[in-house]
């Protein structure tokens, strides 16, 4: 099979590169638009770099390959990041990226399974991506079969209850081929999420739910590949891993601002680039 | 030592004889030729009769706690993968409460779940909390679900086949066989989607659906020793509808009323109404829904609360004799 990973790591510079490009073609699709989900894109596109590059085993030739890691983004908003990782992983044409938000386009603000193969569910409705993510870990496990289910949460999703009833399904049934990744980016809409319902400790409230807890920086790809290798040598348990990130990462005067549907003027967008070193591409 | 003081069911007093599984022996039976069936129950594995499932294919069944929200979820997962899920609780629990988990996990995706659903409308002694007074009008909203409800025992293993036949998700309304819903003119077979004339009729026709039926035989019945003819049609497929039946027979005999065991809004009630007006039959037809009269109940026997709501033939007899103006 080709372009499959079979866990080997990407080495840091190409990871790096990676992840600049997705960075830059994410600025352009919000800048397109003139606002947009820029500042979670920024912050998981680290963490969506390794995940899509070095970590789950996807076939570019045959998007909906029966084998492939599931990869379901339960926060289907941060969908600018979600599209630009997809083209520069191969499985979307550049061009397309162009058509991102506008009427009748399959690349929609909140990712649909319109787009086709590698949209794992529809999820936007918080809290549900989890649970379809379980119930693909236990087919997996019943059909015997080897492919594994990573889910993307946002902390904020954390305040939806059905997450901990997926969160104790998945303990109580073992299931130790998904891994769930939580994007800890201290955002939702209403700015911190602390200020709005107290989060803290994440880290504990998911050891008490019986997995598997792996606290890291988002930003290291040392550390995902650590985590995510950890995660696959855990057995009878799911594993969380705890993914701190930092919105609007890459650009300094972005980083850290709490927005969450940010204006994205052409101006600032072109400063954006250019801090990124889009433009030497 | 104390195993024989465990109630396992919900959907009887201390005494009574035991219920007969007809939904559950027909899923096994359904299950030992199609390895893909999955079953899910949340809690509820005898109230909802799959502890034969449970017991006959362990590797087969998930007990997914009190958490309804997810199992939908989990479910939808395993479709995604081949598995065919038959996922159990009460009415009320699988519709009302996990409404956007059905909406966006099974039915907009159109995955193959089966959603059977127990305890419809009134028949709880449990309370308002139990009864699914709204289930009909809130599945029948969501596109690409297709709706059943058998009438009796003898449907129940047609109504599970027909759920079966169909590669995408449907919502079953199953109820338990404790009453004695007559069975003698209700067919055992299950066309999709096509009405099913029960008893023929001149001057009225019934629409009904579920404990309906039997209430809508008896007041045919009822009818036919005053010498007036009641055609009583089982309408058990909501959704898709059979909306060229309903016309054919509401203008043939000019007369016709519901008989559903859920509220008046969104159910049989409406999905005729919907039929009579959009086709503009013929303006001439009379016609009444009858059913849950857009008001929560309590909890209660069965006989009690389908003659407290409005849900007996004797109400149906006054209903149609109002049509037809007779004192």
């Amino acid at each position: 099979m080709e372009n499959v990973n079979n866990y080997n790591r990407a080495n840091e510079i190409s990871l790096k590169a990676w992840a600049k490009s997705i960075r830059c073609n994410l600025v352009r699709m919000v800048a397109r638009n003139g606002q947009g989900y820029i500042q979670q894109g920024l912050g998981a596109a680290d963490l969506f770099t390794y995940l899509y590059f070095s970590e789950a085993r996807m076939d570019v030739n045959d998007p909906a390959w029966e084998g492939r890691d599931r990869i379901f983004l339960s926060t289907a908003h941060n969908s600018a990041l979600f599209h630009a990782t997809l083209a520069e992983r191969g499985f979307l044409e550049d061009a397309e990226l162009e058509t991102y938000t506008k009427d009748g386009s399959k690349l929609e603000i909140n990712v649909s399974e319109r787009l086709g193969a590698l949209v794992e569910a529809t999820c936007g409705s918080l809290g549900q991506g989890l649970s379809v993510a379980v119930g693909v870990a236990q087919s997996a496990k019943r059909q015997n079969r080897n492919f594994r289910s990573y889910v993307i949460l946002g902390d904020g999703e954390l305040q939806e209850g059905q997450v901990w009833e997926a969160a104790m399904y998945a303990a109580s049934n073992k299931l130790d081929n998904i891994c769930l990744i939580v994007d800890r980016n201290n955002l939702q809409v209403e700015g911190n999420t602390q200020n709005v319902m107290i989060m803290d400790p994440i880290d504990d409230k998911f050891l008490a739910f019986g997995w598997e807890v792996l606290s890291i920086d988002g930003h290291n790809f040392n550390a995902l590949g650590d985590a995510f290798q950890k995660a696959r040598c855990t057995f009878h348990k799911p594993t969380v891993i705890l993914a701190q990130t930092i919105v609007g990462k890459g650009i300094p005067f972005l980083e850290n601002k709490m927005s969450h549907n940010m204006v994205l003027p052409a101006d600032v967008a072109a400063e954006c680039l250019s801090i990124l070193g889009c433009d030497h591409e | 030592m104390s195993d024989h003081l465990h109630l396992g069911d919900f959907t009887q007093k201390i005494g009574a004889s035991p219920i007969p599984n007809y939904y559950g022996d027909a899923l096994v039976t359904l299950a030992k030729n199609n390895p893909k069936i999955v079953a899910f129950t949340g809690d509820l594995t005898p109230a909802t009769e799959c502890d034969l499932f449970r017991d006959t294919f362990p590797d087969r069944f998930f007990n997914s706690g009190i958490a309804e929200a997810n199992m939908i979820g989990v479910a939808a997962g395993m479709a995604r993968c081949g598995d065919v899920p038959f996922v159990h609780s009460f009415s009320v629990f699988l519709t009302r409460r996990a409404f956007d988990q059905v909406a966006m996990q099974v039915a907009y995706p159109r995955l193959n779940v089966k959603l059977a659903g127990f305890l419809p409308g009134l028949t709880t002694l449990l309370g308002v909390s139990h009864q699914s007074i709204d289930d009909f009008a809130l599945m029948r909203s969501l596109p690409n679900m297709t709706i059943i409800e058998p009438s009796g025992p003898s449907q129940m293993a047609a109504a599970l086949r027909a759920a079966a036949s169909i590669d995408g998700p449907v919502y079953l309304r199953m109820h338990k066989a404790t009453e004695t819903i007559s069975t003698a003119k209700i067919e055992h077979k299950i066309e999709l989607g096509k009405g099913q004339m029960l008893s023929n009729g001149n001057d009225a026709v019934i629409f009904a659906c579920g404990h309906m039926v039997a209430e809508a035989l008896e007041a045919a019945r009822l009818f036919e020793k005053v010498g007036i003819s009641i055609a009583v049609a089982n309408m058990h497929t909501l959704k898709p509808f059979d909306t060229d039946f309903v016309i054919e027979h509401a203008t043939r005999t000019g007369v016709a009323i519901s008989a559903e065991n859920h509220s008046i809004i969104g159910g049989l009630g409406s999905a005729i109404s919907e039929a009579l007006a959009e086709r503009q039959a013929n303006t001439s037809v009379k016609f009444k829904r009858l059913g849950i009269m857009d008001t929560f109940a309590e909890g209660g026997s069965t006989p009690y609360l389908f003659n407290k709501y409005g849900l007996s033939a004797q109400h149906l007899f006054s209903s149609i004799s109002d049509l037809l103006e007779i004192k």
